[in-house]
Parts: structure tokens; C-alpha cells; sequence
């Protein structure tokens, strides 16, 4: 393990994507490149969990699910979520024709 | 991988036995809907279908209430096991306390009595669903609110950190995709879409923030995340001296905070509220809220309870004064909002934001205090009076969208004429909701807040009572809005083109059993209260005082228990339960107790000794297992 990429950067890395995917989600108006920036933040999350899952140093009893098992998870959730969002994305598409977020305001106050 | 990894256990799936039944009800509601499909026409299908369902919410209930039965049972040693259960399970259910599926989950009091509530609550919301047609695919939306429950139930139960992300995207997913069920309005889909890029975003912060928290304590496990943590020093706790678990631990807040709709993170609430669909909305409002709030308070205040004060200053290094802070602008900002609507369910949205300000006063509370569950035991009482209320006053709002296909305020103008006996009920549950004395919305503020006012913690204690008085005034301002509905419903002459009809079982029943609930808990709040309190004694599960006179039915404290207390929280008396224990079950309870803790490496050697004493129970079962060592040997 000594010879392997310092944990440190793979933090870097996470951190630098999940800002990339944050921003993204701030900034960007149209609906489909927001989901994409958000898969970003939930990938950014795994890195991070299998880089600590790597080079951890669990504590006694820490428990039968360690952190790439969560990545795992992860993305099945994301898939999940990306469904999910491209099929709420298509029915507001159809109501307004556009799938720009900031069109969608129908209620406000 | 890893030779010492114990097995799962199966006969642990009978503890998820409510779960289990909701999940395969769901499928089979989708598989009715598909035969029915072409024979029936959509109003017609939508009140078979929800008759089946709710034959499931029944069975779920049956389920559930076994559950805790045959766990007492079990644990009464004196009447000996039950003829009827076969003997391997008899034996499991003796020595079951507490974490099941190697520590993942809990199975004890807390969880029978919250899955008990949830499957009642959605009872309700099924039912109040059958109203009127709101869409075309009932098989789909009972199917899917139905699974919301279960995400919401293991939400309530779970005991690390990978099955709390799960559950609590279960729960979420199910919420999004029925809050755009609507399908022949607009501001459905809008709502839908807009819970959903906040919510998933949000899941998105509040699992980076867990996997930094991973990374610093190498676990999920909530209580070998305590451990890690509390085996630090003071200087290296908390949000000032510590870069990366500041930015872990404010995630993670956000994540939540998104969820329980707290302010700043609150702008998906109204309009997700008034979006959904009436009862979708009332789904959200309490079964997603009461599910939030209890992980919250399971990582909060069970995992993350060493850094909420370390210098035991309030506004010092922790998290104590970041809740105190966002619960303040909370109710202060949810208040004043909802004075100004017009919209009925966007009223309530912002009124369900102010109160997850008063229940984060509750919180705050609950981590100085050395009285910590009973503090969380009256948010969750707070919690569970507050849901009942709430689903009663969406019924007034499903009531409206289906008779005017509008619901303002306004559109209730005249009910009291109309239909006075539903009129006086939703007086009741407004009254409730304000706080007036003889009902239960009174006493859960009363609980809340005088748990807040009797922390002995001398820094602590002037931002808790500033917190309170806060809370008071904002109570007073709420009585403004609440009391424009009995304006509208009492002073006005019906108006509008449209007359509400008469209103249907599937409108009454939720609205009275709302307001039942409200007065038999305003006058017997006692009972629930005991309840609520035992509920949290074991869902903190190491928390310190467990004097209330039911602590001593909730299972010992075991299974992730791998390592003694720390001092500070040993003064738990040992229940009663542990001093009759005899040595055949001592060492099973042993037995289990080694299994649990394969991995405890450094306990596992004979020569190594707890530093600190263990206290009680804990300190017997840690004999017996040398013993058992011994013997094995």
C-alpha cells in the first residue's frame, strides 16, 4: 500500500468533482444538465468511500457494512434517481415545452 | 474476507415482519391494478384497490402488533415461551434485544411502537386517497405510497449509517414520484420536479458529509461512530478545531434539514405541498417528517452526541449552537410566512416548517441535557400529535380540491353553517395545532419546552430559554393564521360558484380520528408520553437516565454494544431483567454478545481488561464471555 496514490488526492479529486457537481446544480437552468451534476456530487461521494474504505483503520466493532459496499449502494440509488428525475423532467416537458428549471414557476410565495 | 465475520441470522427477517408485509402488499396491489385494468373504470378501480390496500395496512398492523407481543412474551421470563411458537423460535425471541442483521437494524420497543403509528398513520392516508380521482394509476400510487412506509419504518429502525442512506432514499424516491401523481395539473409535476432536484441534491450532501464522517472514524456503525469520537480529546471535537468533520457534521445537518423542511433549506416545501396531491402531501407532512426527525436524532444525538458541546459552551465548538441558530430562523421565519398565504395546503406547508423549529428546541434540549430521552421522548410525542392533527387538516384540503377544484382558504367560507359537526372537528384540530390548553398540540409544546427550561446546564441554559420564549411568541403568531380558517369557516357566507358536498367517510374519518386524537391525548397525555419516553430511551441507545417506570420493559442496551460505556454515561442502573439472569441464559446472551463482536480484537484477548468499568448488565455479560472463552478453549 505504500507505493499506492496518497489518500490525499483521491480527496482532493472527491472534493474538487463534488464542487464541479454543486456548481453545476446552482448554475445550470436546464433540468437534464442538473441531474447530470448531480450524479457528479453522488459519484464524488463514492470516490471518497472507497479511497477511506481503502486505507481505513477500522475500529473494533465497526460493524459488516464498510464503505465500498455503500459506493455499491450508491449507485443503485443513483440509477434510480436519474429515472426517477428523467421521468419527472419529461412530464413538465410536456406541459411547458421547455426543460428549463427556472420556467417552472407556476407557484411562488 | 474476513474468517471472523459472523453469519445473518435468518429467523431475523420475523422481526421485520411488518416490513416484509408491506413491501409484498405493494406488489400485490400492482398485480390487481394490472387484472382489473380493462374490466373497471378508473373511479371504480380506485375504490377496489384501495379497499385492498388497506386490507394490507390491516394485515401490516396484525403483523405488528404480534411483533411486540411475541417479543414480550419472550422477554416475560416467568411465563415460559408460548406453546405455539416452535421452539428454535422461542429461543431466538428470548435472547433477541435490540440490533438485528449484525447490528444494522433494531428490532426492540421504539421500533414496534413507531412501525405501529406509521402503519396507522398510512391507514389513514390510504383511506383519505379514496376520495376522489386524482389520477388514473391506483395500482402504482397505492403500491408506491405503501413502499414509501416501508423506507419510512427501517428509516425509524436502522442503526448505521449505509441502511439509514437507504432507507431514508427509499422513502424519498416513493414520496417524489407520488407527489407528481396528480396528472391533470400543473403545478403537480412542478411540485414533483422541485422536490426532487432539492431532494436529491440534498441526499447528495448528506452522503458526502457521511462519507468524510466514515473516513474519520473508519465505521457506520452509530454507536462505534460515538466511540470514535468520544475517545478524542476535547480540542480535537467539534466544528473549530477539526476542518473535515466540521464540514462532515454540516452536511450532514443539511442533508437533514432539508428533509425535516428546516430554514434555510426549506424552499422545496410549499411548493411540493401545495403541488401533491392532498393526501400525498399529508404523507410527506408526517410520515416523512416523524421518520426524519428520528434519524436525525439517531445521528444527532446517538452518534454525533460527543461533538454537540465539547467545551461545554453553547455557542462554542459544536453543533448545539448551529440547531439552536437554524431552529430559531426556523419558527421564527415559518410563522410569518404562512400569515400571508392564501393557498390552504401552503398555509400548513409553512406551518410544518415553523414546527420543525419548536421540535429542533426539543432537539438542542435533548443533547445538553442529562435528561436526554426524556427530552427526545417529547419530540417524538410532539411529533406523533403533531401528525395526527395534520393529516386531519389535509383531509380538509382533499375535501376541498374535490368538490371546487381550488383549495384557498377562502373556499372553506361558510362550513360551519353547512356542515357544523366537521366544522367543530376542524376547530379542534386548529386549536390543537395553535397549542390551546385542553388539547394535545398543548401539552407536546409543553413537554417540549419545559424539558428545554429544566436543563441544569448553567451555559447552556440562557440560549434554551431564549429558544423558548422565542418559541412562545412564534406560538402566538401562529394562532393569527389558524384562526383565519375558523374566520373563514365560522364569520363567512358560502360564496363561489361551487357548494362543497357532503364530505364521505373517506374525508370524515381522518378529520375525526384526528381530532379524537387531539382531545383523548389532551386529556390522558400521561400514558403516550410514558410511551414516547420509553421509545427514546432505547432509540438513544446509550443514553443516560432511564428512570422512567416503563425503561425497564425496553430491552438491554446489546449487540453493537461491543465496548463499556463511557463513564460519564454509565450511570444507567442495570434493568431489573439482567439481575435474574440465569447462567444457562447468561451465556446465551454471551454467546451473542461474542458473535457481535468478532471483530473486537482487543476485548477478544483473554489478558485485556476494559479501561473503564462496565456498568450493569454489560459488565455481566463481558464475564460470562471470558468464561465462555475459557471454556471454549
Amino acid at each position: 500500500m505504500a507505493s499506492d496514490i496518497p489518500l490525499n488526492w483521491f480527496l482532493y479529486f472527491a472534493a474538487a468533482s463534488f464542487s464541479i457537481g454543486l456548481v453545476g446544480v446552482l448554475v445550470r437552468r436546464n433540468a437534464i444538465a442538473v441531474l447530470m451534476a448531480i450524479e457528479i456530487m453522488l459519484n464524488a461521494a463514492n470516490v471518497n468511500l472507497v479511497a477511506f474504505w481503502r486505507y481505513r483503520n477500522a475500529p473494533p466493532g465497526a460493524g459488516p457494512l464498510p464503505g465500498v459496499i455503500l459506493a455499491l449502494f450508491v449507485i443503485t440509488v443513483a440509477a434510480a434517481e436519474v429515472a426517477v428525475g428523467i421521468g419527472m423532467i419529461l412530464l413538465c416537458y410536456r406541459r411547458w415545452r421547455a426543460a428549463d428549471v427556472d420556467r417552472y414557476d407556476s407557484m411562488s410565495g | 474476507m474476513d474468517p471472523n465475520l459472523s453469519n445473518v441470522d435468518f429467523r431475523d427477517f420475523w422481526q421485520l415482519a411488518p416490513a416484509t408485509v408491506l413491501s409484498v402488499w405493494g406488489l400485490v396491489v400492482l398485480l390487481a391494478d394490472l387484472a382489473l385494468a380493462g374490466r373497471m373504470s378508473a373511479p371504480a378501480r380506485r375504490r377496489a384497490i384501495g379497499w385492498l390496500t388497506l386490507a394490507g395496512v390491516a394485515l401490516a398492523l396484525l403483523a405488528a402488533a404480534g411483533l411486540i407481543q411475541v417479543q414480550q412474551l419472550a422477554k416475560a421470563e416467568t411465563q415460559g415461551t408460548p406453546g405455539w411458537l416452535s421452539p428454535s423460535l422461542a429461543e431466538y425471541f428470548s435472547r433477541a434485544g435490540g440490533a438485528i442483521f449484525l447490528g444494522t437494524l433494531s428490532a426492540d420497543l421504539q421500533t414496534g411502537v413507531l412501525n405501529v403509528l406509521f402503519i396507522i398513520m398510512l391507514g389513514l392516508v390510504v383511506w383519505q386517497s379514496m376520495a376522489w380521482s386524482f389520477t388514473e394509476d391506483w395500482g402504482e400510487y397505492f403500491a408506491l405510497v405503501t413502499w414509501a412506509t416501508v423506507g419510512m419504518m427501517l428509516l425509524a429502525a436502522s442503526e448505521e449509517l449505509v441502511t439509514l442512506f437507504l432507507t431514508l432514499e427509499t422513502m424519498t424516491i416513493c414520496l417524489y414520484l407520488t407527489t407528481a401523481f396528480e396528472k391533470t395539473r400543473r403545478r403537480s409535476a412542478e411540485g414533483g420536479l422541485k422536490y426532487f432536484v432539492y431532494g436529491s441534491v440534498s441526499s447528495a450532501l448528506f452522503l458526502f458529509g457521511l462519507s468524510l464522517l466514515y473516513g474519520l472514524t473508519g465505521t457506520t456503525q452509530f454507536e462505534s461512530i460515538r466511540e470514535v469520537l468520544a475517545s478524542t480529546g476535547p480540542a480535537a471535537r467539534g466544528l473549530s478545531g477539526n476542518v473535515t468533520g466540521a464540514t462532515a457534521l454540516l452536511l450532514m445537518l443539511v442533508g437533514f434539514g432539508f428533509k425535516i423542511a428546516a430554514v434555510p433549506f426549506h424552499q422545496w416545501a410549499p411548493d411540493a405541498y401545495e403541488g401533491a396531491p392532498a393526501p400525498v402531501t399529508a404523507w410527506i407532512a408526517t410520515g416523512s417528517k416523524l421518520a426524519s426527525f428520528v434519524a436525525l436524532m439517531k445521528v444527532f444525538l446517538h452518534a454525533l452526541q460527543p461533538w454537540s458541546h465539547p467545551s461545554n459552551e453553547l455557542l462554542g465548538p459544536g453543533w448545539l449552537g448551529v440547531i439552536a441558530i437554524v431552529s430559531a430562523v426556523t419558527m421564527t421565519y415559518g410563522n410569518f410566512a404562512a400569515l400571508v398565504q392564501r393557498n390552504f395546503k401552503r398555509m400548513l406547508a409553512y406551518s410544518s416548517i415553523a414546527n420543525a423549529g419548536y421540535m429542533l428546541v426539543g432537539v438542542a434540549a435533548a443533547s445538553v441535557s442529562t435528561r436526554g430521552a426524556e427530552a427526545a421522548g417529547s419530540v417524538l410525542f410532539y411529533l406523533v400529535v403533531y401528525a395526527f392533527a395534520n393529516i386531519g387538516a389535509f383531509a380538509v384540503a382533499a375535501w376541498l380540491v374535490r368538490d371546487k377544484k381550488t383549495d384557498d382558504i377562502d373556499d372553506l367560507n361558510g362550513l360551519g353553517m353547512q356542515s357544523p359537526l366537521l366544522a367543530i372537528c376542524i376547530l379542534v384540530l386548529m386549536l390543537s395545532l395553535i397549542g390551546i390548553p385542553p388539547f394535545a398540540g398543548f401539552f407536546g409544546k409543553l413537554y417540549m419546552f419545559m424539558e428545554a427550561i429544566n436543563q441544569q446546564h448553567a451555559k447552556a441554559w440562557p440560549t434554551l430559554m431564549g429558544l423558548v420564549a422565542l418559541g412562545l411568541m412564534n406560538s402566538v403568531v401562529s394562532a393569527f393564521y389558524y384562526v383565519r380558517v375558523l374566520k373563514a369557516m365560522f364569520l363567512r357566507e358560502p360564496g363561489g360558484s361551487r357548494r362543497l358536498g357532503l364530505a364521505g367517510g373517506s374525508i370524515e374519518i381522518p378529520i375525526v380520528i384526528g381530532t379524537l386524537v387531539a382531545i383523548f391525548f389532551g386529556i390522558y397525555p400521561g400514558r403516550l408520553m410514558s410511551v414516547m419516553q420509553g421509545a427514546a430511551v432505547s432509540m438513544l441507545t446509550t443514553t443516560t437516565s432511564t428512570s422512567g417506570g416503563f425503561a425497564s420493559m425496553i430491552s438491554a442496551p446489546s449487540g453493537t454494544g461491543y465496548a463499556p460505556l463511557p463513564p460519564a454515561m454509565a450511570s444507567a442502573p442495570a434493568s431489573p431483567k439482567s439481575t435474574r439472569l440465569d447462567p444457562e441464559q447468561a451465556k446465551k446472551y454471551a454467546d451473542r454478545m461474542k458473535k457481535a463482536e468478532a471483530q473486537a480484537k482487543a476485548l477478544a484477548s483473554p489478558g485485556a481488561q476494559p479501561k473503564n468499568a462496565p456498568p450493569g448488565e454489560a459488565k455481566d455479560a463481558l464475564a460470562k464471555k471470558a468464561e465462555a472463552q475459557q471454556e471454549d478453549q
